[in-house]
């Protein structure tokens, strides 16, 4: 279980002005879930993220995994970037294994996981690839077998598919929610599509900016459908669904005064 | 671990493979080698052309047979105290002395000066101060501290390629992109693996870089080193030459420099397509 209480991340800025990037923000992320933090940019949302990576201290407020606070960077919580930071100088299997080789696993065995996990996201065939003579849709499924490898209580991912074409978009939700429901990992993912968020999330946290702050949570499980069936079209063409889409890009695009009162 | 066990019913294979794209540049070379090789041929010929109809008296431009014919000579019974191999071999143990400090003390002290603050502000200073010298500037006080023997030049040399190593390993650390160390540490590196396994690797082509212009700033500053105080090496070779007008002589001088330079930087070329053949990729 992951919780965050009221978590706040403050930027000193050029014109004294600090800027709330993160403001207050409460969460808790039960194990097999997967809750997408949608907003438009500027809303925090990666802040959080980053927050729970270790990455940014938090000014005020805690975040703990498992009853332990977050203090920094650690291998429990496996983090998908959207540029992809696969290492150019090793070929795909042993980016797979980095973390494990971090751990001291001996050669043998962390090929073997790196192996599997390859097979998992469906590229097998490339283990002994460089990483520069894949796609990006297919640098980011590496991404994710190496968050996965060391086993992480935690999938952190920072708009994974933000920067891939909407084709190779698709076929990557489909994998993350082939991975969730195999792993039954506890998933945080970062995006600012709605349809994306309401396709991927058991539980949705709409954020808005300045200060960044959870303006309202849904809860939903299109995923576990999407997962089982595959196909996206039944699932964004749900009633459902649609009337979620509808509901939270009208928060997103509330005019700021209007929304502060809407606040849970 | 509960994945293992779960993925035996896998994701499909991807199968929207990206045709591995040809090495860049290849097809550039390729067809500039062979108009260089022309080039080449078409400045000898003309040399030749030039001796030939006596263009030039040859005491400003020999012939090319008696530059080889002098060659031959120097190679075999030498000049200036030395034959040919006997000069190439002491200029060539200045330079491999030079580029060793540089190497051994440059590229560790600027892997810290990158790494950690403290070093960095002390050291910048110094090296900052002096880089912006002409070596060939502070050769007069070298030799009134160090003497007129090996010591003043390898000193010297050393202190021409250490400051573009330490400068280019500086650069390597800090152009580490932020989120290839957040990856590492978020997959539990320790603060030495983070160092051994994404640093460093990153680090190297900005290295290799400045390597390359050590390697350049070291052979100019010997061979003016050696014109001006040495009593064997290349440059000292080309200078007795001069002083007797033996146009041939300083034309082989000048041709073992020209050798050796080309070797440096292909070999440069071949360090930096066997150790990062990554580079600009990724």
């Amino acid at each position: 279980m992951l919780r965050i209480r009221d978590a706040s991340v403050t930027f000193p800025a050029s014109d004294g002005q600090d800027v709330h990037a993160l403001d207050h923000v409460s969460l808790d992320i039960a194990p097999a879930s997967i809750v997408v933090a949608v907003g438009a940019s500027g809303c925090g949302k990666s802040t959080l993220l980053n927050a729970i990576a270790g990455f940014l201290p938090l000014s005020e407020g805690t975040i703990t995994l498992d009853g332990q606070e977050i203090v920094a960077p650690g291998g429990d919580r496996g983090v998908v970037f959207q540029k992809d930071t696969l290492l150019p100088w090793a070929n795909v299997l042993d980016n797979v294994a980095l973390g494990l080789k971090y751990r001291g696993v001996s050669r043998g065995e962390r090929h073997e996981r790196s192996r599997r996990l390859l097979e998992l996201v469906g590229l097998a065939d490339f283990a002994e690839k460089p990483p520069y003579e894949l796609s990006g849709g297919m640098r980011q499924r590496v991404g994710i077998a190496r968050a996965l490898a060391t086993d992480p209580k935690i999938l952190l991912m920072d708009e994974p598919f933000g920067a891939l074409d909407s084709l190779t978009r698709e076929t990557m939700q489909q994998l993350l929610a082939s991975v969730w429901a195999k792993t039954g990992k506890q998933i945080l993912f970062i995006t600012h599509s709605i349809e994306e968020a309401l396709t991927l999330g058991t539980t949705i946290v709409v954020m808005s900016p300045r200060p960044g702050r959870i303006v309202a949570r849904f809860d939903a499980d299109f995923v576990r459908d999407f997962a089982e069936s595959g196909d996206i079209g039944p699932i964004q063409s749900h009633p459902r669904f649609i009337e979620l889409r509808q509901e939270i890009r009208s928060l997103i695009h509330q005019p700021e005064g209007a929304r502060r009162g809407t606040l849970q | 671990m509960t994945l293992a066990a779960n993925s035996r019913t896998s994701f499909p294979p991807a199968t929207a493979q990206r045709r591995p794209s040809p090495p860049p540049r290849r097809s550039a070379s390729a067809s500039t080698f062979g108009i260089s090789l022309v080039t080449l041929a078409g400045l000898i010929a003309l040399w030749f052309l030039a001796a030939r109809f006596g263009w030039a008296s040859p005491l400003f431009l020999p012939s090319p047979a008696d530059v080889l014919t002098q060659f031959n000579a120097v190679a075999a019974d030498g000049y200036a105290n030395g034959t040919l191999l006997d000069h190439t071999l002491a200029s060539l143990g200045r330079i491999a002395a030079a580029l060793g400090v540089g190497i051994f003390v440059g590229i560790p002290l600027g892997l810290l000066m990158g790494l950690n603050r403290w070093v960095k502000g002390i050291f910048s200073v110094p090296i900052d101060l002096y880089w912006g010298l002409p070596p060939l500037a502070y050769l007069p006080l070298l030799i009134i501290w160090l003497g007129i023997g090996e010591t003043s030049k390898i000193v010297l040399l050393s202190l021409s390629t250490f400051a573009p190593i330490c400068f280019a390993a500086q650069a390597g650390v800090r152009s580490v992109a932020v989120e290839r160390i957040n990856a590492a540490l978020s997959l539990g590196a320790s603060r030495l693996q983070l160092f051994t396994s994404i640093i460093l690797p990153s680090a190297l082509p900005e290295i290799l870089t400045g390597l390359k212009i050590a390697i350049g700033a070291g052979l100019s500053t010997l061979v003016a080193a050696e014109l001006i105080a040495a009593q064997s090496g290349l440059g000292y070779m080309i200078m007795s030459a001069a002083n007797f007008l033996a146009t041939d002589v300083v034309f082989v001088g000048l041709i073992v420099i020209a050798v050796l330079a080309f070797a440096f930087t292909s070999g440069m070329r071949w360090l930096e397509h066997r150790l990062i053949p990554w580079k600009g990729k990724l």
